[in-house]
This record gives structure tokens, sequence and C-alpha cells, in this order.
């Protein structure tokens, strides 16, 4: 057999193009379509001021099994990060005295001002790796219970968080750890996803945003499956628990 | 007895209904999904989320070369590959190619029926390469050596008690109903093959044309591993995927999990426009995208193209009254099954033969063009592929001659008439003949009244006009 | 002639071939329940099947042939202005005229498709034309017992017929409507899918049957003869009590006391 992309995609399009281009009507059904939106309209709605909308996402997060807490300002948000770390690690069967460790994006792409500074004396090791094609990296941070991110955008209508991967900001950490910490500023938080995008497209932002990262994610909640019985289980292959630390960036 | 999907439809008809575990499975999650979804809906503006999605859907296929186009160029830009295949043959020889190229020995799977379509794991293990599907219901269904039944719950045609056995004959796991602990088993599985896997293969539920972006959609969170981890990842996109830009993706996505689940949202939805950046931590270090016709170009040449705005959301399916009786492996071998598949699976095919059953599986109730999120009109496929069949001379010959007889009859009213008396006449004994003896295997039979409303009517005309005169 | 009666509507009634011969009471129901209410009811003698049960199986050219013969009956009289409604008693058959005789004659008869459209646009269900068109509101039924009502799909979801039928039903007197679980879901009828699925429409109905005995209701009322026949078959198969009856049927009873 040989076969050449360029052949098949040469015929496939050819294809496509004679059929739209002659007169038999492609559709059974006749009727005039609409016009497709420009900007479509938003399915869910939230609205309200920024603590109102944190409070939305909170209540909607938890709605699906996430949890959150709001937070004054981001050192609140640090020393309760630090403190939940070692809550869980210790119910997590942690020995005294062992440092837990935590699989984190770099401390440069998370929000807060002087956050790294005070997790650096945290006594916690945060650990960025840098090439989990490593194999021992892989496996370290494969080990890790806790995972830490900040997100690029949330939604209050829905409790979902925006995640982009780059430089120091692993797709892993949201990902392989059973428990997903966020940390979340109140002004990254939109009414609804289309807001979002509405404003990205308005300054033009939208495309190069998309593609700037090898992958862009929305994360709506924990990790979990219906296929038994739709019996909801959490946790399946992702986070089994994703607790998001709001605090108010407004000053 | 489970159904062969191999066999003649009268025999995979009759083998699911009358497996009874199978049915009770169905019963329990269909009642359920129709109610999740029913609420869901209720909270949001349905119908003007249908229109929309409807009409950008409607806008990438009237469009589709010129965003195919747009789509391949913003990928490669992006860093990908893009390959082009006709058919499924095409489409399996480039990825064993790719596979091939990395040595690769172990792939791992997020669920995807377009896969399913063209059997891509039965190929890449002749050739040797471990094939794991990582979505748990198509990991059950791996185990258990079938195919998914359901285009979203592979496995909704279990009860826990079967994929317990199934867990404890294949992973030995302990004899246990709790999913949270099935759950956990094959979380534990799965973690490792993930972690070793050279290649991920996943379907693509959006391709964005303005970004260059393939997009999936998983609840578990198996989609983000096959696109993040391996080295080498794979996704094949039927030509149809193809959207105008990111707000109608994350519009269709909004339409899609709403419809399927009653969630707002699926958990995740993965965006991917490329390999790992330079300097990423993880990520894929190359990304191949498989744009495949296999049967869909045809789809619109015959005038079809409503078929192809469908979103797999799985509505149709959950809502037909006729699928829950039989469950997807009725409806051969195919992954599409329900209303969808009844219309997509002979459509797909070349020989319209080989599927001819499928649009008369449907008592044509309507209540799956209600749900549609995009507004097929389903009904009217069925219909119009019926008469296909029928024209292509591929309907029973007795029930051709039945049909010709009766339209002969009908269209004049003399032997309607006669006839009508002689069904009178004849009575219960009119359930011997062929048509009504069916009918009355598990019915009472119609009686045929004495004297028909015609003759009654006459009478009483007659009456009147005694009476007045 | 007085001017009385050139005002009152003239219906032509369009009884439906399982009517005339499986059931020919509903239709002296259905033309009683019009007169009664003000209808000049003809039936013209020369009507026969609309063509569903062949254009639903896919015998379009077959199919054809019935609803030609269906348009050259009716057709002249709505021509010659000589009746102003066509009324069946089924949501199924008057969709079939409605909703798919355009389609039937689309592609291959110009004229037969302009007066099919011409047709439709007259046509009516029974319970329809009383509620909508005569503004009918109750027909002075009675019912001592429960009563369940199954929307057919045909009358739900092609001619989103819903409303009118509940509301004929609950103005009868004595009658209680109990609700009945997945009532709008399909008997398992859909026409030759009865014969050539035989086995998936009887357990659809037996789904229904249990429902309805479920219900408690004594009686399942619809407004197509056909779903009827078949879900009467299935509950006298499974030994229930509840039958199905027409709704013309069930409206048109009337108690003794008020016959005149």
């Amino acid at each position: 057999m040989t076969y050449d992309s360029t052949e098949a995609r040469g015929a496939i399009l050819a294809r496509l193009r004679h059929t739209l281009a002659g007169p038999r009507p492609i559709f059974r059904d006749r009727s005039e379509p609409s016009a497709p939106p420009t900007v479509p309209t938003a399915v869910t709605r939230a609205d309200g001021d920024r603590r109102s909308l944190a409070k939305q996402f909170g209540a909607q997060l938890a709605e699906i099994s996430g949890s959150y807490e709001i937070l004054e300002d981001a050192a609140e948000a640090g020393e309760r990060l630090v403190q939940l770390v070692k809550e869980w690690s210790a119910e997590m069967g942690a020995g005294a005295g062992e440092v837990p460790e935590v699989l984190s994006w770099a401390a440069r792409a998370l929000p807060g001002e002087n956050l790294a500074g005070f997790l650096e004396e945290s006594g916690i090791s945060f650990f960025v790796p840098e090439d989990l094609h490593d194999e021992s990296t892989r496996a370290r941070a494969a080990r890790a219970k806790v995972g830490l991110t900040g997100a690029d955008a949330a939604f209050a209508s829905t409790g979902s968080i925006v995640v982009a991967s780059g430089r120091g900001r692993s797709r892993a950490a949201s990902l392989l750890p059973l428990r997903h910490l966020v940390l979340l500023p109140m002004s990254r938080i939109y009414p609804t996803f289309e807001d979002w995008l509405h404003t990205l497209r308005q300054d033009q932002a939208l495309g190069s945003y998309l593609r700037v990262s090898g992958q862009i994610v929305f994360i709506t909640g924990p990790s979990k499956s219906a296929d038994i019985e739709l019996n909801i289980t959490l946790g399946v292959h992702g986070p089994r628990a994703v607790h998001a630390l709001i605090f108010d960036d407004a000053w | 007895m489970a159904v062969d999907v191999g066999a003649p439809y009268a025999t995979r008809v009759r083998q699911a209904l009358a497996d009874d575990g199978m049915r009770t499975a169905l019963d329990r999650a269909t009642g359920h999904l129709k109610e999740r979804r029913d609420r869901a809906m209720a909270e949001i503006d349905e119908r003007r989320l249908r229109d929309e999605a409807g009409a950008v859907r409607r806008y990438a296929i009237e469009r589709l070369p010129d965003l195919l186009e747009q789509l391949e160029a913003n990928l490669i830009a992006n860093g990908c590959h893009v390959h082009w295949a006709r058919d499924a043959a095409e489409a399996v020889g480039v990825v064993l190619e790719i596979a091939r190229e990395h040595e690769v020995g172990d792939v791992v799977k997020s669920k995807s029926m377009v896969t399913e379509e063209i059997g891509l794991n039965e190929a890449l293990e002749r050739s040797g390469i471990d094939v794991v599907e990582t979505d748990l219901g198509e990991f059950i269904v791996q185990l258990a050596g079938e195919s998914p039944s359901h285009i979203l719950a592979p496995v909704i045609h279990k009860r826990v008690e079967d994929i317990a056995e199934i867990f404890r004959i294949r992973l030995n796991t302990p004899r246990t109903t709790s999913p949270a602990a099935l759950c956990a088993a094959a979380r534990r599985e799965l973690r490792n093959e993930f972690l070793v896997a050279d290649m991920g293969i996943s379907g693509c539920n959006f391709a964005i044309a303005e970004t260059g972006t393939i997009c999936v959609i998983t609840n578990e969170g198996n989609g983000r591993m096959v696109t993040s981890l391996p080295r080498v990842y794979v996704a094949i996109a039927g030509i149809e995927k193809v959207v105008r830009s990111a707000e109608d993706a994350v519009l269709l996505w909004q339409a899609a999990t709403r419809n399927a689940t009653g969630q707002n949202v699926s958990v995740y939805f993965s965006m991917s426009s490329g390999p790992r950046r330079r300097g990423d931590t993880d990520g894929p270090e190359e990304m191949h995208v498989i744009l495949l016709d296999n049967g869909r170009s045809r789809i619109l040449e015959r005038g079809y193209a409503d078929a192809a705005l469908c979103i797999r959301c799985g509505a149709c399916i959950d809502i037909c009254p006729v699928y829950r009786e039989i469950g997807g492996h009725a409806y051969g071998r195919t992954p599409y099954s329900g209303p969808i598949g009844a219309v997509l699976t002979p459509l797909l095919d070349y020989d319209i033969h080989a599927a001819r059953d499928l649009p008369f599986a449907s008592s044509l109730c309507g209540a799956c063009r209600d749900v549609c999120p995009v507004k097929i009109d389903l009904p009217r496929l069925l219909l119009d592929l019926r008469s296909v069949v029928v024209e292509r001379g591929a309907s029973p010959v007795g029930e051709r001659a039945a049909i010709r007889a009766y339209s002969t009859v009908m269209r004049r009213p003399a032997p309607y008439r006669a006839l009508a008396r002689l069904a009178g006449w004849l009575g219960p004994l009119a359930g011997l003949l062929p048509p009504l003896s069916t009918w009355k295997r598990d019915r009472g039979l119609p009686r045929f009244a004495a004297r028909r409303f015609g003759a009654l009517w006459r009478e009483r005309v007659r009456d009147e006009e005694g009476a007045a005169g | 002639m007085t001017d009385n009666s050139t005002t009152r509507p003239r219906v032509a009634l369009f009884v439906t071939c399982m009517v005339d011969t499986l059931q020919p009471g509903v239709g002296t129901a259905a033309a009683e329940l019009l007169e009664r209410h003000g209808v000049d009811v003809i039936f013209p003698e020369k009507q026969t099947c609309c063509g569903q049960p062949a254009y639903n199986a896919g015998y379009r050219k077959d199919a054809q042939v019935m609803a030609r013969h269906f348009v050259d009956v009716f057709w002249p009289l709505v021509d010659e202005g000589s009746i102003d409604a066509i009324v069946a008693p089924s949501g199924s058959c008057v969709a079939m005229v409605k909703l798919q005789y355009p389609i039937l004659f689309e592609a291959t008869d110009e004229g037969y498709h302009w007066r099919a459209i011409q047709l439709g646009e007259v046509t009516y269900e029974l319970t329809q034309y009383l509620v909508d068109f005569l503004g009918v509101l109750d027909t002075g039924a009675e019912f001592s017992g429960k009563i369940a009502y199954h929307p057919c799909c045909h009358l739900l979801r092609e001619l989103r017929i819903d409303t009118q039928p509940r509301r004929l039903l609950a103005a009868m007197r004595d009658a209680e409507i109990v609700d009945l679980q997945g009532a709008d879901e399909c008997c398992g009828f859909g026409g030759l899918f009865a014969l050539k699925n035989a086995e998936i429409s009887t357990a659809m109905g037996r789904r229904k049957a249990h429902n309805l005995v479920a219900s408690g209701a004594e009686l399942v009322v619809m407004n197509d003869v056909s779903c009827m026949t078949h879900l009467n078959g299935i509950l006298e198969h499974e030994g229930h009590s509840c039958r199905a009856v027409h709704i013309a049927d069930l409206l048109n009873r009337r108690s003794e006391s008020d016959g005149g």
C-alpha cells in the first residue's frame, strides 16, 4: 500500500469542495440556519462584586466535591497553605519530623507577592521539577501527595479554573497528586467562561494565549468517574481533592 | 448471555433482550441520566443553547474545507505534525508508522470512539504493541474482552456485581462491590501505565481552526495523562470535528457535557496546541494530529450533513426507548449506538447493506430530536435512510410484496372495502396470517370490526334521509 | 338555507384506516362530538389510508400512491370551498399529512406538493380542533374512575399537541386523572416497527403496561387507535385489567340523564 498524506489531503479537500459547490443541498434540514453568534450567550450565570464572585466560585466548587477558603491576603493564604500541607501529611501517615513534599509550580509562577520567600522558610519541601521525562524526576513527582498551582483565571458560575502549561508550571502538579491546592487571587475570578473569553478577545490576546502554551486546561473540581453504574467515585486518575485558597489581592 | 456484536441483527436483539443483567444495568443507568439531564436543562436557557450550538456546528460544516486548511496551517505553526487519512487503513498505517519510528512498546489511550471505528487497538496489538484503555469504563470493557456499548459510558451494560467479578478475575482484586474500592484498584493499575507509556492516543472533541488546538473532554483526568505524560501524543480527529474559534469550542463543550451527564461542564477540558514548549517541565515531545475522513465526506455528498453536526453528547441514546431495551451491542460492530448510531453506522459504511437493519431499529417516537443539542432531526434521517434501503432493494421480499399489495388496495376504495369486509368476516382467524401471527406472539390480537365505519356512516346517512323524507 | 347554517363550520372527517376497520365506534364518537359542537360533518367515502405504514417503512413510491389518493379525495372539497377543515381522530395520521406529505412530494411532484401543503394547513387532530378552533372546554363527558393519559408520540412531538386533550380530560366529571410514570415515553407501537421489531416493540409495551398498572388507572386514554390497539394487545396478553381507550370514545361518553 502506498500512502501519501498530501495525496489524501488533496482528495479529501477536493471531494468536500466539490460537494459544497454542487447543486445538491448537503443538509436535510432546509430551514434557514441562524447565524452563529460572534459572542456566544453565557450558558451559566454569576454576578456581583469580587467578594460575591469569590463566594459563588467557592459554592460551585463545593457543589462538585471541591472545597475552598476565602482569605484576606496573600500572606494569610501562604500561612494557611503551610498549615494545610502539614495537616494533610500527618493524615496521610507521614512520620513526625518527616518533611512533606509538595509537587509545585515554581514560586515565580505562583500568585502573591513575597510568597516564595515565606514558603521557603516553612519547613516544607516544594519540589519544582525541571523535566518530567527524566525518569528519576518522574518517579519523585509521582510520589508527591500534594500538588500546588496557581490559576490564570477562574469562573464563579461553575467553580472552574484555568491552568496553562509552561516553564515552571508543570501539568503534573494539578494532575498526579491526590490533592491539588490552588492559589487563587480574587482578581482572576470572572463571572463566566464567556466573560473571560470576551475580555481576551477584545484585548486581542485570545489567540496568543491559547497558542503560547502547549496545553491549557479547564479544571472543574476533583477527578471523577460515573462509569460504575453511575456511582460517582472521586480521584479516579487525577486529584481526589481540589482545594482553592482564594485571597483578596485588591490593593 | 452477552451479545455477540458480530452476529446478525435479529440474533443480537434476541440475545440483548434475554440478557437480564444487562437490562437491569441499562434500566438503572438510563433513568438516572435522563433525570440528571432534565434537572441541568431546567437551570439554563436550553432553547438558546440549542440555537447557538446548532448554528455554530452548521457554520463549521458549511465551511469544512476552509476551516480544515486553517486548522492544519495553525497546527503546523504550533509545531504539530498533521496527517490526512482517507480511510481506516490509512489512519491505522499512520499510527503504526509513528509507533515504529519511536520504538513504541506501550500505548495509553483515552476513550475515543473514532479509534474504535477504525479498529486501532487490534492493529496495534497485532504489531506487538501493548494498548491500555484508561477511561475507567473502557478499561473494564477491555478487561472483559468486549467493546463499548455507549459512546460515553462504555460499560453502562454491566452491573456493579459484574464489574467486581471482572476485577477479581483479571486484577486479583479482593471481592468487593464498592465502586470506590474498584476505582482505587483501577487507579493503582493505570497510574503505572501512564508513567511508563511511550505514546498517548486520544480522539478529539473539537479542533479549533483559528488557533490549531485539539480539545479533549474527560472527567477522570485520563485525557490529561494521555496528552501530557508520554513522549509522543497522537490525536485522531474526524474531519467534522473542526470548529471556528475557542468561543465556539467552549460553547459546544458546555452543550455536550450538560446533555451528557447533567454537569455544568466536565471536570477537565484539555486544549492542546502542540508539543511541550522549550523549557516546559512536561508534555509530549511530539504531537501528531490525524485528520480522518473514513466516510465523512460521503455523508455530506449524500446530503446527510445533519448527522455530521453531532457532538457526541449521547443525549439521544440515553432517552431512546429502543436503546434502553437492547443496549449498544445490539447495534453491532460499531461504536455508535442509539438513534445517532442507527444513522451514522450505515452512513459511514460504504455498503449501506451491511447495517440495513439499523435505520429500522426505532419507533420514530421523536424523543431524540427533542433533546439533541444541535437540533439534528434524527427521525427524519432514519426515515430517509429507510427509503434508501428500500430503493436499493435491500428490504425483505415478502415485506416488499405486502406493501405493494397494500398500496394497490388502498388507492382504490372498492377493493379496500372488500378487504376490510373480509377481515371483519375472518375475525380471529385473521390472526393466522403472517403479519398478525407475528403480532400475536406477545400481544392479544386486534379484532377487525364486523362492520367498518364507512358502512355505519352510510347507514346513518340513509336513516337521516329516511327520517327527513 | 338559513344564514345560521352557512356559518356552521363544515368538516370532512378523515377517519383513518385503523379506525375504519378496527374501531369504527371511534369514528362515530368523533363525528358526534363535532356535530354536538355545531359542526356539519361529512365523510368522504372514497378515503382509505394516508400511506403512513408504507412511508415509515421506507416505501416512498407506494406511500405516494396512497398519498395521491388522499389528496385526490380531499383536495377537491377544499378547493371548491365545500369544507373548512379536515379532522382526524389521530395524531399520527395528521402528522403524516401535515409534515410528511410535503417531504414525500417535494422532489417528485410539484402539483401534489403544492396541494399537499394547502391540505396540511386545514388538517387538524380532533382534540386540537375541538379546543383551538371550536373553543370547546368541556364536552360534558363523565366517567367515574381513574384515568391515565398517554400522549402519543406523533401527537406530542410532531404536532406539539398536549394541553388540548389534557384540558378536555380534566373537565370530565367524576374522573380522577392519575399520574403515569414515563407517560411521554413511547408505547412501542411505531407502525411497522411493531412487526419488524416485534420483540423490542412488546418489551417497550410491557414497560408501559407495568407503569399503567402501578398508576392504578382503570383506563388509559390516548389519541391514536394504533397505539391503543398495541397496548390493549399487551395488557390483555399480560392479564391486566386496565384497558386503552380512544379519547373520542371517552369524551363522547355522556350520562343517561343528559341524553337528549
